[in-house]
């Protein structure tokens, strides 16, 4: 009995021990090292050295303006997200699903091919829209009759998150359509023609039906929406020219890379570094917890 | 019993098989010895001469030397600067690389002590020792330059264009000023400058511009050492000539929205009359506008001082050097070395000195080709003629350097003031 209880332990091992090990070395170890890594001044450029400075990074953080302003955008990306991207996918998946448009799947292509390409061929043919004298900036000429007129939406703070608010909405609305999509067609269709036989107008049974049915959907979009928001970093960096524009733009995923990886004069750049993505998964953790909250609130269950 | 049966013979024949494979493994590694890899960072990408190249003549060294393999990782622009970071910070050293000397292109190095002084295995009757400048406190020479000083600041004047609107090339900002109606007449600009790119504005612009304004040649050195603070009179003077080109028209107001590409290519489809940007923009000109187009110093400033009246600013080439992961194994350091002396060959100097990528080799007994392209000729003359002073960001790096380069990019589009840019360059440099 005693010896079958051990071979059922060895084997429990051995199915689960490869996968552990590979969690423990790719995912729990980075996050372990990452909180380490951002109480101390540890530089691995700088021998092997290190000191434990307690919240010095942290402190450091909370004071530097740059960490606020990209902040600021960032909260700005997932207002995008789940204001702009999630409604929009919802509403494009509905009209698909209802069949209210001809060619639909040729329509469902087109929302669905930024997808396709990759973020940084996205963010350079953005970039090429925005730029002087290029193809947007000659229709503002074209519409005011001012040959001078430019694009300048992406040289100030205060407006640099329109245009690329609008990139990201362009890129990743197909994504949430196809979730949507997918989750209306698991929708009992009699369910629906019940409610039109019963008199419902489209917009109730938007409204009344469908929306309370997807209500676990939208919630779990929220979620991948807030996540992918804080962590973006590729669309925004591809579609800003370095200097000031990215400055402007910057999200706190910028900000980790330029402090820890081009700001030569800070020592413990790599800490710092740190203690700013150990910022970035304390925030969307919070958002998330935030979100489920409110989808427990709003009684965000599923029944089909 | 016929499954066991058939597990032992695939068993035996694998057996077999591996010990087959071992055998003539073993008699292989008998006849040719073991290869030296060396590990490389390359600059460059499949679209550029510097990658193009750089893959060909990697092919060509190892079908002439099949005892080394060069292990190669090739990255251009931004994307070499991060993976260098990371790649030094993961301890992951190449045993050579291309790098500088200065703050932009070395201090990733120097912090990571992968420094290695090469004075010692130069060959002085390959290199002219009197051309490669010395790089470190003790006259160290961090790496093998690709060519003699690297002009970062040149205003390449397209002659043709000028002179159809009546005007001759300009010799003072006052000349610039003149032609801001004829050109603006045309839809042309005067200047263009990639003014999207805020490292344009420090390395090719402001550079030449603080060393004219103050008359020190190393007037950026010294501030950064302390001598001098970026709040002095000097610095912000210098950084109200952007406010005053673009109240003059010299500059347009859209200048800060045009990056690299967009720039070169206004000026090569003659939409503007001169273009700021460095020597190395030469090669990227159509070879039509190139044939009429000058390589000169920015003309004469009002404010200018007579120290410094005509210079240019340079710094050290950038090159590929050895590290010290290199340099711990002799037959890696020997392969490493073989294969620079190899790049840096008197033909594929040549190649690189038509292809405009610098502006003079520092090989000895080198003859410079008779057919290179006019601009090109340009160029070696406006190295020789004009006084050389400091680059900015060889000297000025981190977070200060990136305020002012968007502290520039700010003032020319009116959200700062020179003044407002300096603090803050101060602030962050001695904070």
């Amino acid at each position: 009995m005693r010896r079958r209880k051990g071979e059922n332990l060895l084997t429990y091992f051995g199915m689960v021990g490869p996968g552990l090990s590979v969690f423990l070395f790719i995912v729990a170890y980075p996050i372990v090292y990452s909180v380490w890594l951002s109480f101390t001044d540890f530089n691995p450029n700088r021998g092997g050295a290190w000191n434990l400075v307690g919240l010095l990074q942290y402190k450091t953080m909370v004071i530097d303006p740059n960490f606020w302003h990209s902040l600021s955008n960032n909260m700005i990306v997932v207002a995008v997200s789940v204001f702009g991207q999630i409604p929009i996918g919802f509403v494009l998946a509905y009209i698909l699903y209802r069949k209210m448009v001809k060619a639909q799947f040729f329509f469902q292509s087109m929302v669905f091919l930024p997808q396709f390409l990759s973020t940084i061929v996205i963010g350079i043919l953005w970039k090429r829209l925005f730029q002087a004298d290029g193809p947007i900036a000659r229709l503002i000429q074209i519409v005011s009759g001012d040959p001078g007129a430019q694009f300048d939406l992406m040289l100030k703070a205060d407006t640099v998150m329109y245009p690329i608010g609008f990139a990201l909405i362009w890129m990743y609305t197909g994504f949430y359509m196809v979730i949507f999509l997918a989750n209306l067609q698991k929708i009992d269709t009699e369910m629906l023609e019940a409610a039109q036989i019963d008199g419902a107008t489209e917009p109730q049974i938007f409204v009344r039906l469908i929306l309370p049915l997807l209500s676990g959907t939208v919630l779990v979009s929220t979620i991948l929406a807030i996540a992918g928001s804080l962590r973006g970093f590729d669309l925004i960096f591809a579609l800003t020219t370095q200097g000031l524009q990215r400055n402007n733009a910057m999200v706190l995923s910028i900000f980790m890379y330029q402090t820890a990886f081009q700001d030569f004069n800070n020592p413990s750049r790599f800490a710092y570094g740190s203690a700013i993505s150990n910022a970035i998964v304390v925030i969307s953790v919070g958002l998330i917890m935030m979100s489920n909250r409110i989808g427990k609130l709003l009684n965000a269950d599923e029944e089909y | 019993m016929r499954l066991t049966k058939t597990v032992a013979i695939v068993a035996a024949l694998l057996a077999a098989a591996g010990t087959a494979f071992a055998a003539g493994q073993k008699e292989g590694a008998a006849q040719a010895p073991a290869k030296v890899v060396v590990k490389a960072m390359a600059y460059g990408d499949n679209s550029n001469q510097e990658g193009v190249n750089w893959v060909r003549i990697v092919d060509s060294f190892e079908k002439e030397n099949p005892a080394i393999d060069i292990d190669y990782e090739m990255l251009y622009d931004e994307a070499y600067h991060q993976k260098v970071a990371a790649r030094l910070a993961a301890g992951d050293v190449p045993h050579f690389a291309y790098f500088g000397a200065d703050a932009r292109w070395g201090a990733p190095w120097k912090e990571a002590g992968q420094q290695f002084d090469h004075k010692a295995l130069m060959d002085p009757s390959y290199y002219d020792m009197g051309l490669v400048p010395p790089m470190g406190p003790k006259g160290e020479i961090w790496e093998i330059p690709l060519g003699t000083s690297n002009i970062t600041t040149v205003l390449y004047v397209n002659e043709a264009l000028v002179k159809s609107l009546g005007f001759q090339a300009p010799k003072t900002y006052a000349d610039l000023v003149k032609m801001v109606p004829a050109a603006k007449a045309k839809g042309l600009d005067v200047i263009t400058i990639d003014g999207a790119d805020g490292w344009a504005w420090g390395s090719c612009f402001m550079s030449s511009i603080i060393a004219r304004v103050s008359g020190d040649p190393a007037w950026v050195s010294k501030a950064v050492a302390g001598t001098y603070k970026f709040t002095d009179k000097a610095f912000v003077d210098a950084l109200a000539t952007i406010p005053q080109m673009l109240k003059d028209g010299v500059l347009s107001e859209k200048a800060v929205l045009v990056d690299y590409g967009a720039n070169i290519s206004a000026f090569s489809n003659q939409k503007a009359l001169c273009m700021i940007q460095g020597q190395w923009a030469a090669g990227g000109i159509e070879p039509a506008v190139a044939e009429n187009t000058l390589m000169m110093a920015f003309p004469a400033l009002p404010n200018e001082k007579a120290a410094t009246a005509g210079s240019v600013a340079a710094a050290i080439q950038v090159g590929y050097g050895i590290t010290q992961a290199g340099a711990k194994d002799p037959a890696v350091r020997d392969a490493a070395l073989k294969f620079i002396k190899y790049f840096y060959s008197h033909a594929e100097t040549t190649q690189r000195l038509m292809d405009g990528a610098i502006v003079a080799p520092i090989l000895k007994n080198f003859t410079v080709p008779a057919d290179l392209p006019t601009i090109n000729k340009r160029k070696v003359a406006l190295a020789q003629s004009a006084k050389s002073t400091d680059v900015i960001d060889a000297f000025l790096g981190g977070a200060a350097n990136d305020a002012l380069n968007a502290g520039m990019q700010k003032i020319a589009s009116g959200a700062s003031t020179p003044a407002e840019v300096a603090a803050e360059v101060e602030k962050l440099l001695r904070k």
